[in-house]
C-alpha cells in the first residue's frame, strides 16, 4: 500500500489540496456569516430562539441527504458543495457566537456602559474579544465538521479525498479507499489539535 | 450639582413606582449616601443619573443642565462609576483598563501613561509591578481600587458608586474605605453612594439619604439622622444603639478639654490651690524644660501627704485628636482607666476626655446636633 | 411526578412528530400518485419505499443497539476504581476518534473487510459507539465525590452505590449520547448503500443515476426526517431523565 500511496503521491496531493481549498472557502463563508450572525441575534432575544433552533434542525439533517437536496436545487459541483459546507458549519458557529457574548458576565458589560462606551466599541473591544475562546471553540467543531463533510461532499461533484475514496469504492480498490479514509482522518486530527492549540492560547 | 426634581421612575411589568416622587439636591464636593433595603430603590435612583436607567417623569439637573437634552455616551464619559463587581475588563491589563475614558476622550500616549501611573501610586499600587498585570492577577481590595481608579482616569467631576466596597471582607472594606476618605480629602468629587449598609452610609456621608419603597424617608447629615431619626423605619435601619454610632461620628478635638500644667518643683498645695481655681480635677506635671513628666489628679493629691514628684503617674498611651469617640472608649476600656489624654505634637498632650465627657457628649447629641456641623 | 412527565412530554414535541411523520407520508404518497415519469413509476412503489426504510431501520437499530451494550458496560467499567486511572487517556482516544469523519470510518472498514451490509453495520457500531462511551465515561465521573462519599458513609456497598446513585445521575449524560450516536447513524447509514448494505440511499444512487429529482429528494428527506424524529424522540427521553 505504502508504494501505491508512494505512486500516486501527486494525484493524492491534489486530492489533498482540493479538498482543503473547498473547505477553507466554505469556512471563511460561514465564519463571517455565523459571526454575524451571532453577534446581531444577541441584541434580538426573539430572534436567537428562531434562529439557533433552525441551525440545530439544520444540523441533525444528514449530510449526504442535504446535499442531494441540494443537486435539484444547484446542480452538482463545487458551488453546491460549499454551499451545504456553509449551511453545515452554522450551527456551531452561531451557537458560540451567540452564548459566548451573552454568558459574559452583566457587571462587565454595564461597567463598560457606565463608562460612555458606545454599542459598537462594546462589542468588539470587550464582547467580542472576551467571546473569543469560545467562539474559537465553535470554529474548531466546524473546521472539523467541514473536513469529514467535505469529504462527503465529493458526491455531488467538489472533489477532494472523498472523491479517492469514492472512486475506490466504485472500482473495488481497496488502496485507494484506506489512502483517502487515513488522509481524511489524519488531516481531521491535525486541524482539530491544531485549532485546539490556538484556542487555548486564547483562553483568558 | 446634582438635582432631582420629582422624578419618578417606573417599570412596566411592576404597578408600584421604583422611584417615587425623588427631590433630591446632592451639593458640590460631598459625598451623598443613598441607603435602604434592596428594592428600595436607591440604585436605581443612581443609574438615572448617567441615565443607564431613564426617568419616566421628572427631570434630572447636572450644574443646572438638564441631562435628558445630553448624549448619553457623552454624559457617561464625565462620569466615574464604580461598581461592586467591580466590572474590569479581564481582557485587558490594568493600565489599560484604567486608560479606558481617556482613550475614548482620545487623550495622547503619553499623557495617558503618566496618568495611569500617576492613578496607581494614589490607590497604593507599584505601577511598576501592577500595570501590566491582568485583574485576575489581582486580589479583590487590589481590583477594587483598580475600580476607583478607572472611573478616576479622566478627572470626571462625579462619581456613581454601587456598593463599591460590599463583596470584600470586613477588614479590607474598612481599610479601603478608610483610604476613600483620605482620597476624597484631596480629591474633593461629588460623589453618589449607594449601601445597604447603615454603618457605612454614617462612615463615608457627608450626607445620608434613606430610601424606602421607592420614597426618600429622610435626608440629612449623619448626625442628624442619628439624633434625630424621621420615623421607626430609620431607627430601625440605624438598629439598636444609635447612642453608640455617634460615637463614631465626633472626635477627641471635639469635645477634649483643655489641661493646665504646674511644675514638678510646686508643692502639693499649689498645685491643689490651681485645681480648685481651675475647677479641674487633673493637671499635668512638667519639669523647667517643658519635659512632660506624668500628672496628679484631685484624689491623689487630697489623701497623700507628699511630693508633686512621688504622686506623678504616667500618661500612659494617648489617643489622637481624630481619634473617634468609640475608639477612645474602648481605649479606656482596655488601659482599665476612667480618663485618657489626647496627645499633640511633638509628644505634648493638647487635651484629656474622661468617661463623664464622652457619657455627657452622647446624651447631648441625643437631643440636637451641632457637634460636628 | 405527573407535572414533571407532563412538562417533559409537552404538545409541541407531539405535534411536530406528528408534523414530521407526516410530511414524509404525504411525501411518499405523492411521489408514488404523481411519478414525473415512467422511468420514476418504474423505480418507486409503496412496497420499495418500506422496504427501503426497513432496511435502513435495521441497519440503524443493530448497530445502535450493539453500542449500547458495548459502550455503557465499558464506560461502567473504566469507571470503577482499578480501572479509573486509563479513564481520562481512553476519553482522549475516544475524543479523537469522534473527530475522524463517518466517510472515513466507512470507507476504512471496507477497505478491510470488503462491501456489503456486514461491513455497514460494524462500522456504524464502532463509529455510534464512541459518542456513548464518551457521555457514560464523563456523565459518570462528573457525579459529585461527595455524593458519592456521603452513600459510602451511610454504608452502601459499591454496587448500590453503582445502580443507586451513579447510574441514575449519568442517565441524562448518557441518554444524550445515545441521542448522537442514533442522530448519527440515521445519517451515517445512508452511506451504507454506497458500500452494499442498502436502506434509504439506494433511493438517492438510483435517483442520480437516472437523473429523477423525485427518487433523489425521496432517498434525502426520509433519513433527514428519520433524523429530525429521532432527536426530538430522544430529546423528550433526556428531559424526562433529568432530575
Amino acid at each position: 500500500m505504502l508504494e501505491f500511496a508512494i505512486s500516486r503521491w501527486q494525484t493524492i496531493l491534489k486530492m489533498t489540496i482540493d479538498h482543503f481549498t473547498i473547505v477553507v472557502i466554505a469556512m471563511i463563508i460561514s465564519i463571517i456569516a455565523g459571526v454575524a450572525v451571532g453577534v446581531l441575534i444577541t441584541y434580538k432575544k426573539s430572534w436567537a430562539n428562531v434562529i439557533l433552533n433552525v441551525a440545530n434542525i439544520l444540523m441533525t439533517i444528514p449530510s449526504l441527504a442535504l446535499f442531494s437536496i441540494l443537486i435539484p436545487i444547484m446542480g452538482i459541483g463545487r458551488a453546491p458543495a460549499i454551499a451545504g459546507l456553509v449551511l453545515y458549519t452554522q450551527l456551531p458557529i452561531v451557537r458560540n457566537v451567540y452564548t459566548g457574548i451573552v454568558n459574559i458576565d452583566p457587571s462587565i458589560i454595564e461597567a463598560a456602559n457606565g463608562m460612555g462606551l458606545s454599542k459598537a466599541k462594546i462589542m468588539y473591544k470587550i464582547k467580542l474579544p472576551l467571546a473569543f475562546p469560545v467562539i474559537m471553540a465553535g470554529i474548531r467543531t466546524a473546521a472539523v465538521m467541514g473536513i469529514g463533510i467535505g469529504a462527503i461532499a465529493a458526491y455531488i461533484g467538489a472533489g477532494g479525498l472523498g472523491e479517492y475514496i469514492f472512486q475506490g469504492i466504485n472500482r473495488g480498490n481497496d488502496r485507494m479507499i484506506l489512502i483517502g479514509a487515513i488522509m481524511v482522518s489524519v488531516i481531521t486530527i491535525i486541524i482539530d489539535r491544531g485549532l485546539g492549540m490556538v484556542q487555548r492560547r486564547f483562553e483568558i | 450639582m446634582i438635582r432631582f426634581e420629582k422624578v419618578v421612575k417606573k417599570y412596566n411589568y411592576q404597578d408600584k413606582a421604583a422611584v417615587d416622587n425623588l427631590d433630591l439636591h446632592i451639593n458640590k464636593g460631598e459625598i451623598c449616601m443613598l441607603v435602604g433595603p434592596s428594592g428600595c430603590g436607591k440604585t436605581t435612583t443612581m443609574k438615572m443619573i448617567n441615565k443607564l436607567i431613564k426617568a419616566t417623569t421628572g427631570k434630572i439637573y447636572i450644574n443646572e443642565m438638564d441631562i435628558e437634552k445630553v448624549d448619553p455616551i457623552k454624559l457617561r464619559l464625565d462620569i466615574g462609576y464604580v461598581i461592586q463587581d467591580t466590572g474590569l475588563f479581564p481582557h485587558m491589563t490594568i493600565a489599560e483598563n484604567i486608560a479606558t475614558v481617556p482613550m475614548e476622550k482620545g487623550w495622547d500616549r503619553n499623557k495617558i501613561r503618566h496618568r495611569v501611573d500617576e492613578l496607581l501610586e494614589l490607590m497604593e499600587l507599584d505601577p511598576e509591578i501592577y500595570r501590566d498585570k491582568k485583574p485576575k492577577d489581582l486580589s479583590g481590595g487590589q481590583r477594587q481600587r483598580v475600580g476607583v481608579a478607572r472611573a478616576l482616569a479622566a478627572d470626571p467631576p462625579i462619581m456613581l458608586m454601587d456598593e463599591p466596597f460590599g463583596a470584600l471582607d470586613p477588614i479590607t472594606r474598612g481599610k479601603l474605605q478608610d483610604e476613600f476618605l483620605r482620597l476624597q480629602e484631596k480629591i474633593g468629587k461629588t460623589i453618589v453612594f449607594v449601601t445597604h449598609d447603615m454603618d457605612e452610609a454614617i462612615k463615608m456621608g457627608d450626607k445620608i439619604a434613606v430610601m424606602r419603597d421607592g420614597k426618600l424617608v429622610q435626608f440629612g447629615t449623619p448626625n442628624e439622622i442619628l439624633s434625630n431619626p424621621a420615623d421607626e423605619f430609620v431607627s430601625e435601619l440605624i438598629g439598636g444603639n444609635g447612642s453608640l454610632k455617634i460615637m463614631n461620628l465626633i472626635k477627641c478635638k471635639d469635645i477634649m478639654r483643655s489641661i493646665p500644667n504646674i511644675d514638678v518643683d510646686n508643692s502639693v498645695d499649689e498645685a491643689m490651690k490651681l485645681l480648685l481655681k481651675l475647677g479641674v480635677r487633673n493637671i499635668l506635671v512638667t519639669d523647667k524644660g517643658q519635659g512632660l513628666l506624668g500628672y496628679v489628679n484631685y484624689d491623689s493629691l487630697a489623701n497623700h501627704k507628699a511630693t508633686l514628684k512621688e504622686l506623678l503617674k504616667p500618661i500612659g498611651e494617648t489617643v489622637t485628636p481624630k481619634t473617634t469617640l468609640q475608639d477612645t472608649l474602648s481605649k479606656m476600656f482596655s488601659l482599665g482607666r476612667k480618663t485618657v489624654f489626647v496627645s499633640g505634637s511633638r509628644g505634648r498632650v493638647d487635651g484629656i476626655i474622661t468617661m463623664d465627657d464622652l457619657l455627657k457628649a452622647v446624651s447631648d447629641n441625643d437631643q440636637s446636633s451641632d457637634i460636628i456641623a | 411526578m405527573t407535572k414533571a412527565q407532563t412538562s417533559s412530554l409537552r404538545l409541541r414535541d407531539v405535534l411536530s412528530i406528528l408534523f414530521i411523520i407526516s410530511i414524509g407520508v404525504a411525501f411518499s404518497i405523492y411521489v408514488v400518485q404523481y411519478p414525473q415519469d415512467r422511468i420514476v413509476e418504474r423505480f418507486i412503489s409503496y412496497s420499495k419505499i418500506i422496504n427501503a426504510i426497513l432496511q435502513h431501520l435495521y441497519i440503524v437499530a443493530i448497530s445502535s443497539a450493539l453500542a449500547l451494550l458495548t459502550s455503557v458496560p465499558l464506560g461502567i467499567i473504566l469507571t470503577r476504581p482499578r480501572f479509573k486511572k486509563y479513564s481520562t487517556k481512553v476519553l482522549t482516544v475516544v475524543n479523537i476518534g469522534q473527530t475522524i469523519p463517518s466517510l472515513a470510518i466507512v470507507a476504512l472498514f471496507v477497505g478491510f473487510l470488503g462491501i456489503g451490509s456486514k461491513t455497514a453495520i460494524l462500522a456504524l457500531w464502532i463509529y455510534s459507539l464512541l459518542p456513548i462511551l464518551n457521555n457514560t465515561l464523563v456523565g459518570i465521573l462528573s457525579v459529585e465525590p461527595s455524593v458519592i462519599e456521603a452513600a459510602r458513609g451511610m454504608g452502601m456497598p459499591t454496587k448500590r452505590i453503582l445502580y443507586k446513585i451513579e447510574l441514575p445521575l449519568a442517565l441524562p449524560i448518557i441518554i444524550a449520547g445515545i441521542r448522537t450516536a442514533v442522530t448519527i447513524n440515521i445519517g451515517t447509514a445512508i452511506l451504507a448503500a454506497f458500500v452494499g448494505g442498502g436502506g434509504l440511499g439506494d433511493l438517492i444512487i438510483s435517483g442520480n443515476n437516472v437523473s429523477r429529482w423525485q427518487i433523489l429528494m425521496l432517498g434525502a428527506t426520509l433519513p433527514a426526517l428519520m433524523a429530525i424524529l429521532a432527536d426530538i424522540v430522544f430529546g423528550v427521553v433526556e428531559r424526562r431523565t433529568i432530575i
